[in-house]
Parts: structure tokens; C-alpha cells; sequence
């Protein structure tokens, strides 16, 4: 597992505690999963990602993530519509492990309230929360 | 490590119960209210489960047939592919809080494997790993299985281990999608009958060592409460 102080936490996103994160761009959020996700999961084999025009709740599970002989579910961040997925994903599912911030996003959403990003963990309060 | 509270179910039991178990399990493992990680230890009635990647095409008769001979086709939530359980084969679902222990994925199901390894020793049953195929094998043969789910950190389904079930089943399907490779169970590699309760103590005794677990209960139905298991 690698270290605390190897994992990639940048400072524009917000996570979760099921260690999704959310990065508002205009007003539409990004949402993908953190880079001691992917490295908890192992080589990611398989993304199941929603349909766009999917409407979820805060918290509520949107798809799931395969790797080797296990499916972990994955939950929303934030609730709204899943306005576009990442179609990417389905021949390149490495890319969660290689760029989980970038080319391994999964959806984006539109959410119905964007003061739901306020109560989303910042970089540092992720950080004590892997400290644990 | 939290500890391993191992329990050891009597019986065959129902896949769909024993779902429901797990999910009640992690919900409790969740809220808080279950401390311990826990493995239950058990042999199922016949089934087939389809992985969350399953595809039907691997079923190889139709469904009125496996019906006509009581066997139920179920979705299962776990990965990998179809798959068949039935009594002569030992299961062993750990609800395991993978964020408490700190454990990476592939680390915990490297555990889980080599929990199958030293049973099958332990039955003089030279059995190894396959790079390219998850599980537990003997040269090209399959002896145990892995399939995994993980909600909110929280793992459980697990593993399977072939001790002396009737392998026909197998022939049904095309085991974990997979194409020209044959199940194997600890019966036919030593070409006597195993007894599977040695089995389950076996693999009982190899969780508690890999896992660091305290102790292994014979159905503790009422230590269990609120989530017990039942028949």
C-alpha cells in the first residue's frame, strides 16, 4: 500500500469518506476516485458507470469499479443529475489507476445543491481521515 | 487487525440467506454495533451465481434443466463470473473491514488463496497459484475460488474450496468463463473420500492464523443475535 505521503491529494478537489472525489467546474461537478482508492483496488479491469440523464441522491451508489475478482460500489458525492460519463473508461478502466484525477474521471453532475460540495472533506481533513 | 470471529455453520444452507446474513453483517459491521470481522464457515445447497461480469452464455443448459433437478440460477453481487456451490464444497464469507486492517485488495484475496493452499497440504494436495487466473490450482485443474464484494470498505462474500462435491455441475458451465480447464476438488486429486467437516475445521484453522483470529465457534446462533444465521 503505498505510503500517506505518496498519495496524490491535489488541493482542487473534495473527497469523501468512501474516498470518491468532486471537483466543481462551473456549474457542473466532476467525480472520480482518489488516488488511495485505486491503489487500495488494485489494476481496475472494469468501470460500470450510469446512463447520463441518471438522477442520484447524495451518498446513493452510481456504479462500481472492478478489479481482479472484486466489485466495490461507488457513491455519489454530491446529489443530481449525471449529466455526461466518461465513455473512455470502458476500453482504457486503467486510466482510475493511472490518472485518477484526469482521464480516470467517471461522471459528471449537475447537482440539484451545490452547497453540498461545502460538506465534503478538503485535502487536509482527507489526510487525517486516512491517518485515522 | 480488528479481530476474526470464525463461525462454523452446520448443514447446507441457502445462497440467498446467507446473502442476507452478509448484508446484515456489513451493516452492522458499519454502524458499529458488530466490532469483530467475521467468518462464516458453511457448505451451500446447489447453485449457480452469476458474477457481476457473468454473462449466461456460460451456462451451458437451460434453466429448465437445472430446474427440473432443483438447482436455482442466482445474480450474485460478488466479481467474477458463474460459478456453481453445493454441499461437498466448503464456503467461507468474511464480512472484513479491509480499511481497518489496512489492506489493499489484491493482498487480501493473496490471503485468501494461500488460506486454501495450506488446506489442501494440509490433505497432501499440492495446490499453487496461477498468474493469470485468480483462485487455487492443481497444474490446470481448479480447486477453490475467489469472488469478492466491497461495501464501503467493507468486504465479504469470499472464498470457495472443492473437498468432495460432484464435479458434474461443473460441466454445465464454463467455469469463471473460462474455456478448456477442468474443477478439481481435494477428493479427486487424492482418489479417496474426504470428510468435510476436516475441511472446515482445516480452512477455519487457516483463516484464524492468516487473520490473526481469536477463536472458531461451532453455530453460535444466540453469541450472533441480532444477525444470526438462519437455516
Amino acid at each position: 500500500m503505498k505510503e500517506l505521503n505518496e498519495l496524490i491529494l491535489p488541493d482542487d478537489v473534495r473527497f469523501t469518506e468512501d474516498h470518491e472525489w468532486a471537483r466543481r467546474e462551473g456549474e457542473t461537478v466532476r467525480v472520480g476516485i482518489s488516488d488511495y482508492a485505486q491503489d487500495q483496488l488494485g489494476d481496475i479491469v472494469f468501470v460500470e458507470l450510469p446512463e447520463a440523464g441518471s438522477t442520484f441522491g447524495k451518498g446513493d451508489e452510481f456504479g462500481t469499479v472492478e478489479s481482479v475478482k472484486t466489485v466495490s460500489e461507488l457513491y455519489m458525492p454530491v446529489g443530481g443529475e449525471v449529466v455526461t460519463v466518461n465513455e473512455e473508461l470502458v476500453d482504457h478502466p486503467e486510466y482510475v489507476n493511472t490518472d485518477p484525477y484526469g482521464k480516470g474521471w467517471m461522471i459528471e453532475v449537475k447537482p440539484d445543491d451545490l452547497s453540498e460540495m461545502d460538506a465534503l472533506l478538503d485535502r487536509d481533513a482527507y489526510l487525517r481521515q486516512l491517518e485515522g | 487487525m480488528p479481530d476474526l470471529r470464525i463461525v462454523n455453520l452446520e448443514g447446507t444452507r441457502r445462497y440467498i440467506s446467507l446473502l442476507r446474513a452478509q448484508h446484515r453483517l456489513i451493516a452492522a459491521r458499519r454502524e458499529g454495533t458488530l466490532s469483530s470481522d467475521v467468518a462464516l464457515v458453511l457448505e451451500h445447497a446447489p447453485v449457480f451465481t452469476l458474477g457481476r461480469n457473468a454473462t449466461r452464455e456460460h451456462l451451458k443448459v437451460s434453466e429448465t434443466f437445472l430446474t427440473e433437478r432443483g438447482i436455482q440460477v442466482v445474480q450474485a453481487e460478488r466479481g467474477g463470473d458463474i460459478t456453481y456451490h453445493g454441499p461437498g464444497q466448503v464456503v467461507a464469507y468474511l464480512i472484513f473491514d479491509l480499511r481497518a486492517a489496512r489492506m489493499r485488495i489484491p493482498d487480501y484475496i493473496s490471503r485468501l488463496e494461500e488460506a486454501m493452499i495450506r488446506v489442501a497440504r494440509d490433505f497432501d494436495v499440492p495446490a499453487g497459484r496461477n498468474p493469470l487466473n485468480p483462485g487455487v490450482w492443481v497444474g490446470n485443474r481448479k480447486l477453490g475460488s475467489i469472488g469478492i464484494a466491497v461495501r464501503h470498505g467493507i468486504a465479504y462474500h469470499g472464498l470457495a474450496l472443492n473437498a468432495n462435491l460432484s464435479l458434474e455441475p461443473f460441466t454445465w458451465i464454463h467455469p469463471c468463463g473460462l474455456t478448456g480447464i477442468s474443477m478439481t476438488s481435494l477428493k479427486e486429486e487424492r482418489g479417496r473420500d474426504i470428510k468435510i467437516e476436516d475441511v472446515k475445521s482445516a480452512l477455519s484453522g487457516h483463516l484464524k492464523d492468516l487473520f490473526e483470529g481469536r477463536g472458531i465457534a461451532v453455530n453460535p446462533m444466540s453469541s450472533l443475535g441480532e444477525i444470526a444465521i438462519r437455516p
